[in-house]
């Protein structure tokens, strides 16, 4: 039987149209209407400002959108008759939409803007998040222009973020993946970023696209794609990224998407990283990352309760995870009064390296292993916004580069129990 | 044998522009001349070419390739006699070739008697017919539009100790269109040459006749009262004969040179031109549909005159700076190429001599609204020399062969008034029409052939248009129709091959005949009538009912 294509032929019929381009941008949607139309004008005018010689189209790949998003996509283009409202259009603006037929996940997006990509031969293509209501029409410069230039095949933003905006990425994917991967990036789950042609071709050809894949957080797989491949990455500053607010719950699909998309990672690319000390910057466009100070309401006891519930709720299953010795430390913790909570950058990368191991191994289903970090998350979250409460922006970037320092020092010891030696 | 003077002719014109200089030399002293272009009108007649555009051939000291005319009424010695241009006349009406000539009507050679009497004091009967001041003040808003050479529009006179008035050269001094023995003086020129038997003139730089204060001094009411009445002359004296209008102007602004069909018979469309050039190079129809549809419906007895090439630089006046700056980069990238606001280049070293897009740029030019017409050399893709100044580079002697100066002259090459293009790739004996016209698929025939099959159908030259617009913006699609007459044109504007689906419901039911092979094409239905199209092809469908 034929293979069937999750392309549907409506939408291969406009990519025909559309022909080759030098520039893509894909916005990946569902049920975005309240953001999309200032996100959509602000791409048309970047590329219209940066790239106004160059063949571009917008790419949206929807999730099933009830509410109109994808039309108002196909709204910015320029075609014979439309123009845009501000700025001189010398070609065509080619804006298209396609919903796939699954549920929306990020994956499937994704994978639908590459195969736009490779089929259009794009030499470079942006993705940019249809929640960034503060993006400039600057930010497709700033990660487009290496990529057109050919001097880089990945360009992920640098943000200004509120301190506290993050804390995943802060104190775990950060930091683990520099360590690990030897590489500093910043934002390694990226929302917004930027590649070649080249890059999306073989990801797109490489990665087992089917549902496991799509939940484990294909930009984030895609960043450590580009690591593994040798791929040319930068970094540029697009300046401030709203903090988007989520329903707690998120966390465990935050969490699938990106720390499990990571320890995934550490499996076939084992003689990569295994043989890797220390960390290097990579070339960074504009500031590396910027703290905001504003205050903000966080409900740190419950972060802490939640813990607390965790650790002695899931102790079987943490008993299959971690060495007895961190598992005693985490009960020793849990049972601490707020004021005296301390979850030490020590312990906390002691627990997610047990956690990679136990991944690797799969001790048990490792999806369940992916959930059992959320509680432990919690308690490293806690002490992180108490450690930081009054600190200056210089103060937390210096708490988050200790972290990731203890993430290098204490790399030996994820190769030591990677092999279930310990 | 006298020519048909009923249907509009100039609507299904081909027209063909060349300077009797450049064209050939009959008697060995290095400049074509009219018995030589006598001599090479069969050529024309077999290109299919049924009307010639002859830029200026009055005695003119030549500081603008005859655009500086100092005697209206007689022809240039080194090109003939006064006999031998009504010996070449009389041999193109044998051949059912029209013949429009060149009018400078704004400005003189400042070597012309006119202005030598106007200098000559305040007092003579002829100031008044050049604009003069006291100052250089006046007309301020005017723009310059010879930018490389001219400081201002106004040029001191040592003679008369005043300031002249001129719109271009300093040594073009304009005349004054407020006095009316101006306006008669140029019409007796005009009816001296009717008289004689031209079929047309091409009225240079017309804008320009009229100035006032406070105005750009462009397309004034005034100007267009005096054309008018030059028109009102002509079809009361003259009928049948034909104006054309160098106005290089937007749209919007060109309109009015038609009237109420009572202006103008034809006007260059100057802004299509670049885009054209603009929409191949980005491979995208916006700038062709998009130029097009900002141009106004004209009078049903008018018709637009369309070019590639002509004797001026690629004018990038009728374009944006974002525009002109792309054009600059695509086409110009060798800084010599350009002048004032424009590329002095020939269509061939344009389009990189790649025969695909010199046969789609010459198709569109003959399926597009209008009357093409084209300039000498760019039948056989003649190069261009830009180390010779000024626009000379695209005014070299036509190449004939690939013998003795390109067979254009029996002269020492020395004493050519321009050097052939020597370059390996366009000189003459790469490039010439004794070749091309023994190899079957050469340019110059395909070029016979593409006219043959454009004046096979009336629909190119009367019919109305209708764009289609096909999701692929690198198809050029639209229908020309002229009653029941249909023609279906599909441009790919990229270097590469593409597919598109047209929708051709309304035609529902005919068939396409492919207009040069005359094969016969699938039956329109109620689904999109899919092609595809190699890299820069064109196709001309007839619609058909059978």
């Amino acid at each position: 039987m034929a293979e069937e294509s999750f392309l549907t032929d409506d939408f291969l019929g406009q990519l025909i149209s559309v022909g080759e381009v030098d520039i893509l941008v894909g916005v990946p949607t569902h049920n975005n209407t309240k953001t999309i139309g200032s996100i959509i004008e602000t791409i048309q005018a970047g590329i219209l400002t940066f790239f106004p010689r160059e063949r571009a189209a917008i790419i949206n790949a929807d999730g099933g959108s009830r509410d109109g998003t994808p039309q108002l996509v196909v709204g910015a283009a320029i075609g014979d008759a439309q123009r845009s409202s501000k700025l001189y259009a010398l070609r065509t603006l080619r804006s298209i939409s396609t919903q796939y037929a699954s549920s929306p996940a990020s994956g499937t997006a994704l994978r639908t803007i590459l195969a736009a990509a490779e089929l259009l031969r794009a030499k470079a293509c942006a993705v940019i998040s249809p929640e960034s209501t503060q993006m400039t029409t600057d930010w497709l410069a700033a990660l487009l222009r290496p990529v057109y230039s050919e001097t880089s095949d990945l360009v992920l933003p640098t943000y200004s973020r509120h301190r506290f905006d993050g804390i995943l990425l802060t104190n775990l994917l950060y930091p683990m993946t520099r360590a690990v991967y030897g590489l500093r990036i910043r934002e390694p789950y990226a929302l917004e970023f930027a590649f070649s042609g080249r890059l999306g071709s073989q990801f797109l050809a490489q990665n087992a696209w089917h549902e496991e894949t799509a939940r484990a957080g294909s930009e984030m797989q895609f960043t450590l794609a580009a690591i593994a491949g040798g791929y040319r990455i930068c970094q540029s500053f697009l300046g401030t990224k709203q903090h988007v607010e989520r329903h707690s719950a998120d966390l465990v699909q935050a969490m699938r998407q990106t720390v499990g998309a990571l320890f995934f990672s550490l499996e076939p690319n084992f003689s990569l990283w295994s043989t890797k000390a220390g960390s290097q910057p990579i070339p960074t466009t504009g500031a590396e990352q910027e703290f905001t100070l504003e205050p903000v309401r966080i409900n740190r006891k419950q972060l802490r309760e939640m813990f607390s519930t965790g650790v002695a709720e899931l102790e079987s299953v943490f008993q299959s995870i971690l060495s007895p010795s961190t598992l005693a430390e985490l009960q020793r913790i849990a049972g601490l009064e707020e004021t005296s909570f301390c979850y030490s950058a020590e312990l906390w990368v002691k627990t997610v390296y047990e956690f990679a191991a136990a991944y690797h191994k799969s001790v048990i289903s490792r999806d369940h292993i992916i959930q059992a970090l959320a509680p432990l998350f919690r308690g490293r979250a806690f002490t992180f916004l108490t450690e930081n409460h009054n600190g200056s922006a210089a103060n937390v970037e210096d708490n988050v580069e200790a972290l990731c320092l203890e993430f290098e020092r204490m790399k030996p010891y994820l190769l030591k129990i990677w092999n279930g030696r310990e | 044998m006298p020519l048909k003077q009923d249907e509009p002719w100039y609507k299904h014109a081909i027209i063909y522009q060349v300077h009797v200089r450049t064209f050939y030399d009959s008697n060995g002293d290095g400049i074509g001349d009219f018995p030589g272009l006598d001599q090479k009108l069969d050529y024309l007649g077999d290109l299919g070419i049924n009307t010639i555009w002859l830029m200026p051939f009055f005695p003119s000291p030549l500081r603008d390739d005859g655009y500086d005319i100092a005697d209206y009424y007689s022809v240039h010695s080194s090109y003939g006699t006064l006999e031998d241009f009504k010996g070449f006349l009389s041999s193109a009406h044998k051949r059912q070739i029209r013949v429009i000539i060149e009018m400078v009507l704004n400005h003189t050679s400042d070597q012309h008697p006119w202005f030598h009497q106007s200098r000559s004091s305040k007092e003579n009967p002829r100031r008044d017919w050049y604009v003069w001041r006291n100052t250089d003040t006046g007309y301020a808003d005017a723009r310059i539009i010879f930018l490389d050479t001219e400081m201002s529009n106004w040029a001191w006179d040592p003679v008369s100790k005043s300031y002249y008035w001129h719109r271009f050269f300093s040594h073009q001094p304009d005349l004054n269109y407020d006095n009316p023995a101006v306006q008669e003086e140029m019409w007796n020129v005009m009816k001296f040459w009717l008289e004689m038997g031209v079929d047309g003139f091409r009225l240079d730089a017309v804008p320009y006749l009229v100035e006032r204060e406070g105005t750009n001094c462009e397309n004034l009411p005034e100007t267009h009262a005096i054309l008018k009445e030059l028109r009102r002359k002509l079809d009361e004296q003259f009928p049948g004969k034909m104006l054309l209008a160098e106005a290089n102007q937007w749209p919007a602004d060109l309109r009015p040179y038609f009237a109420d069909g009572n202006e103008f018979h034809m006007a260059f469309h100057f802004p299509l031109m670049p885009r054209m050039f603009m929409g191949v190079k980005l491979e995208d129809r916006k700038p062709i549909t998009e130029i097009l549809r900002q141009t106004p419906e004209i009078p049903a007895s008018c018709q637009w005159c369309l070019f590639l090439r002509n004797h001026d630089e690629l004018t990038l006046e009728m374009v944006n700076d974002v525009e002109r700056d792309y054009m600059n980069d695509s086409y110009a990238q060798d800084k010599a190429m350009r002048l004032n606001l424009g590329i002095r280049r020939r269509l061939a070293p344009l389009l990189e001599n790649d025969r695909r897009r010199i046969e789609l740029m010459n198709g569109m030019l003959m399926s597009l609204p209008g009357t093409p017409s084209i300039y000498y050399g760019d039948e056989i893709g003649m190069g261009d020399n830009i180390n010779l100044g000024d626009r000379n580079g695209v005014r070299t002697p036509m190449q004939w062969s690939g013998g003795w100066n390109g067979g254009f002259s029996a002269a020492d090459p020395e004493k050519l008034y321009a050097p052939l293009i020597q370059d390996p790739v366009y000189g003459s004996p790469a490039v010439n029409v004794l070749s091309q016209k023994r190899t079957q698929h050469s340019l110059l025939n395909w070029m016979g052939r593409l006219i043959a099959v454009r004046k096979a159908t009336g629909a190119f030259g009367s019919g109305s248009i209708e764009f289609l617009y096909p999701g692929n913006q690198r198809i050029l699609a639209y229908v020309r129709q002229l009653d029941d007459e249909k023609i279906l044109v599909v441009n790919n504007l990229s270097n590469a091959a593409q597919a598109v689906e047209l929708d051709l419901r309304r035609y529902k039911g005919n068939i396409l005949i492919e207009m040069f092979g005359q094969n016969i094409f699938p039956r329109v239905g109620e689904l999109p009538y899919l092609l595809t199209l190699g890299p820069y092809q064109f196709f001309w469908f007839r619609l058909r009912r059978i």
